[in-house]
């Protein structure tokens, strides 16, 4: 690597003669190495999912969760080193409530993402910190209804100007953050290890199109881990999947776990999809052999 | 000789995206002496070596009680674990004075996991230099934390930390299956069991040096509570010969059949 | 005349005299609220052998002014439990919001099952209050928490501005502490009969009170949310209406106002 005893690589906030900041560069190795992360927004919600790879036997199963709930609409999951999640969780989890306190009213998907990549880039301006060594996929559903104010109790008056936007508002939101506070919206993201084949694998879904409804989502994305897996096959994995819809949809506007039944009948199509995919590809070989 | 530029403090990445202070800080868990944490459906329970500076000298002692019903067992630098015990005990009397209920174990443990990931990300702070078993009883029954320098605190069924530690996990890994249906005493001797793999030829588990901890549900499926208590001396006596007896039995038994489910677990250090 | 900013927005010294700027002061002693403004009125409620009733009508009165006519005062948390407000509508307001940060910061843990039962938040709210009132600046309110206690008990307590609280299988804030409270005491003297009321016979005299309470306070109103917590989480009707009122009393009640006979 260039980088490596150049000098400019040793603090954080230092450019290099080409105008790089190493440390950030170096942080999102951390990143590489982490647990694949996914998001995908479809017509009616947002799906995350990760693969939490399995270090000990002695872990608990089911335990130890990595999509964190932000507020009632909003969800996180990234790829990375662990305690940092915690800690853009925390953060998070402290906009959202500032901003009520503020507004009175839940804090937007882009709005939260924009005070998240506002927070991540100022650990990339001093010495005297590190960047974050995570990427951040952040999943939401901006409530469609006429939002009441934080604290309303009557419905005011029925006549007269209520200060009201017309048209069509809110919907679902996906943002991924970067170490170094660059973010994006997106209609499908991954990071982590097997982000090149699960990016591979999200841009076939035509998701800008919008045909592809919540529960079909769900099942995507499950397979879509498993297919990000395939290269250490030998490392034992959980899969761990969270859904928000809309005020009609199943989770009514919240983010949630996806329930148990519905997780393991993605997983059974996930599993059963890539023993096919193998099958094919012996298949070819043989014939390749031919 | 090669040396490393990337070790100096806990704000610097290495070009592979390690820290390398927060892996060292670690490596100080390793030099604590061994503690050993699992849990049942009923019982969490932690069993340690504690160790002497010289002969005459007091034994350090590895068990903390938090509250009522948290107890948490160390390996590294005792004063830096004092700082998370004591930070724990004030989270845990809060929660009781303004909610009047007892801290849940996942909220309690993230805390300190927060406080110690700050250690990892700002200049002037170093990691702190050990690792935690936390064990406890909560509205939703028994769990076992392990906590690392870095911050990451996980959830286990079993663990162990601290010096040869690996023998210890390799005898819960075994036994891992039975855990979950064992009774208090059963739970207490499985630990002491996986305690013992660890000690080096010639050593014992005395009254001395072996400290065992547990709390519980008085019955499964009601609130009740046992308390966290923490065991010195005569009072593990009972145990303490129990596993002993068990390796005697083994030793007579050498040559013929093993003694059943209780044999297989030894042979790791033999 | 006088043009300095001072002056702006002020009563013309030449014509009313001199003003009193002494409330502008900053020495001398602080002072915050001295009495509620927008208010609530009575909150009744029973506990039964499965869980608690509440009620409480839907006005919020400006003094004797009938303001707000669907003011909806008892509010849910976590599906698991009931608040009843008294007192001072803008404090409510304050203190719903204020939950509703509590139940989102909950609801981070809740899928390892945790959640504060009625007993922790009656624990949290008098804890409030308390503070409140310790720093001279009490939140203006009379607050019911019902639900059920961690061995699925129903629980039913009250804490006031001053962070004072109190338990009993019935409780009633402001003017239904005088009439409904006797009412209600009739069904459940004490813990014992709690297990001898069914939902039905609850909610009737629950009913009863709001009917007794709508003739005799002035400040009430016929429109009411009843609310019904048991271990199946909690019913909430906010648009009831008060039924069968007989109004035949009320020309034999003697000895106020102007009347001479």
């Amino acid at each position: 690597m260039t980088s490596i005893g150049t000098g400019y690589d040793l603090a954080n906030s230092i450019f290099s003669p080409d105008g790089r900041n190493f440390q950030v560069e170096y942080a999102v190795k951390a990143v590489e190495n982490g647990g694949t992360s996914i998001g995908i927004r479809c017509k009616d919600g947002v799906v995350l999912a990760v693969e939490k790879v399995i270090t000990s036997k002695l872990l608990k199963p089911g335990a130890n969760k990595r999509i964190a709930t932000i507020d009632k609409h909003l969800g996180v999951v990234y790829s990375g080193m662990v305690p940092d999640g915690h800690h853009f969780v925390d953060r998070a989890r402290d906009e959202a409530r500032a901003w009520r306190e503020t507004f009175k009213t839940p804090i937007s998907t882009s709005d939260l993402s924009s005070r998240m990549g506002g927070y991540l880039q100022a650990y990339t301006l001093y010495q005297s910190v590190r960047p974050f060594g995570i990427t951040a996929i952040i999943g939401g559903f901006d409530s469609e209804l006429e939002a009441p104010v934080d604290g309303q109790v009557g419905s005011g008056p029925s006549i007269g100007a209520g200060g009201k936007v017309e048209g069509k508002h809110g919907g679902p939101g996906l943002y991924m953050i970067e170490p170094s506070g660059m973010y994006w919206g997106y209609y499908g993201a991954a990071t982590g290890k097997g982000r090149q084949a699960a990016k591979a694998e999200l841009e076939k879904l035509n998701l800008a199109e919008g045909t592809l409804d919540l529960k079909q989502a769900v099942k995507e994305a499950a397979k879509i881990i498993y297919i990000a897996q395939q290269d250490n096959k030998d490392k034992e994995f959980e899969l761990e999947m969270s859904w928000i819809s809309n005020a009609d949809g199943p989770t009514k506007g919240r983010h949630m776990e996806v329930p148990k039944d519905l997780l393991e009948e993605a997983e059974r199509l996930a599993k059963k999809a890539i023993s096919e995919d193998d099958e094919e590809e012996e298949e070819g070989n043989e014939k390749m052999e031919e | 000789m090669f040396r490393n530029n990337y070790d100096n403090d806990s704000v610097t990445f290495s070009p592979q995206g390690r820290i390398f202070q927060v892996e060292y800080a670690a490596e100080a868990v390793k030099q604590g002496s061994v503690v050993v944490g699992l849990t049942s459906k009923t019982h969490a329970v932690l069993c340690a070596i504690k160790r002497n500076a010289e002969e005459l000298s007091s034994y350090q002692k590895k068990l903390f009680a938090v509250d009522e019903h948290v107890g948490l067992a160390i390996a590294g630098l005792t004063s830096d674990a004092r700082v998370l015990s004591n930070f724990m005990k004030q989270q845990c009397l809060s929660e009781r004075l303004t909610y009047d209920r007892a801290m849940p174990l996942e909220l309690l443990v993230s805390l300190i996991g927060d406080k110690a990931q700050l250690n990892t990300q700002h200049y002037g702070r170093r990691p702190y230099g050990v690792g935690l078993l936390v064990a406890g009883v909560d509205e939703t029954g028994p769990h076992l934390f392990e906590f690392q320098p870095s911050g990451l605190t996980q959830e286990m069924l079993a663990c162990a930390i601290g010096a040869r530690s690996q023998m210890a996990r390799t005898y819960l890994e075994k036994n891992l299956d039975q855990f979950a249906a064992c009774g208090r005493d059963e739970l207490i001797h499985h630990g002491l069991r996986a305690l013992k793999e660890t000690l080096v030829q010639d050593r014992e588990l005395t009254l001395e040096n072996t400290s065992v901890g547990v709390v519980g549900l008085k019955e499964l499926g009601k609130k009740a509570l046992e308390p966290f208590k923490v065991h010195d001396g005569p009072d593990v006596k009972d145990w303490i010969n129990s596993v002993a007896d068990e390796a005697e039995a083994e030793t007579s038994a050498e040559g013929g059949e093993g003694e059943g489910e209780g044999g297989e677990g030894m042979q790791v250090d033999e | 005349m006088d043009h300095r900013p001072q002056a702006w927005g002020r009563p013309r010294d030449d014509v009313y005299g001199a003003y009193d700027a002494s409330y502008l002061q900053a020495n001398g002693p602080n002072q915050h609220t001295q009495s509620p403004i927008v208010t609530g009125t009575s909150v009744v409620a029973m506990k039964f052998k499965d869980g608690v009733v509440m009620a409480a009508d839907n006005l919020a009165s400006y003094g004797s002014l009938a303001r707000f006519t669907d003011v909806k005062r008892i509010r849910t948390f976590a599906d698991t439990s009931i608040i009843g407000f008294g007192g001072d509508v803008s404090d409510m307001q304050y203190l719903d919001r204020h939950l509703t940060e509590l139940g989102i910061d909950e609801a981070y843990q809740s899928e390892a099952g945790h959640t504060l039962n009625a007993r922790n938040l009656h624990k949290y709210l008098s804890n409030l209050l308390y503070n409140r009132r310790s720093k001279f600046d009490p939140l203006w309110n009379h607050l019911l928490v019902a639900g059920l206690d961690e061995e699925s008990r129903p629980f039913l307590a009250a804490a006031d501005l001053l962070g004072t609280t109190f338990t009993s299988p019935s409780l009633a804030t402001g003017f239904g502490g005088m009439l409904a409270q006797p009412i209600m005491r009739r069904y459940v003297p004490d813990e014992a009969a709690v297990a001898g009321v069914s939902r039905d016979q609850a909610v009737e005299v629950i009913r009863e009170c709001m009917k007794v309470l709508f003739y005799r306070d002035a400040r009430s109103l016929d429109s009411y949310s009843l609310a019904i917590v048991t271990k199946d989480g909690v019913e909430l009707r906010e648009n009831e209406k008060l039924e069968q009122q007989s109004w035949a009393f009320a020309d034999r009640i003697k000895g106020y106002g102007t009347q001479t006979v």
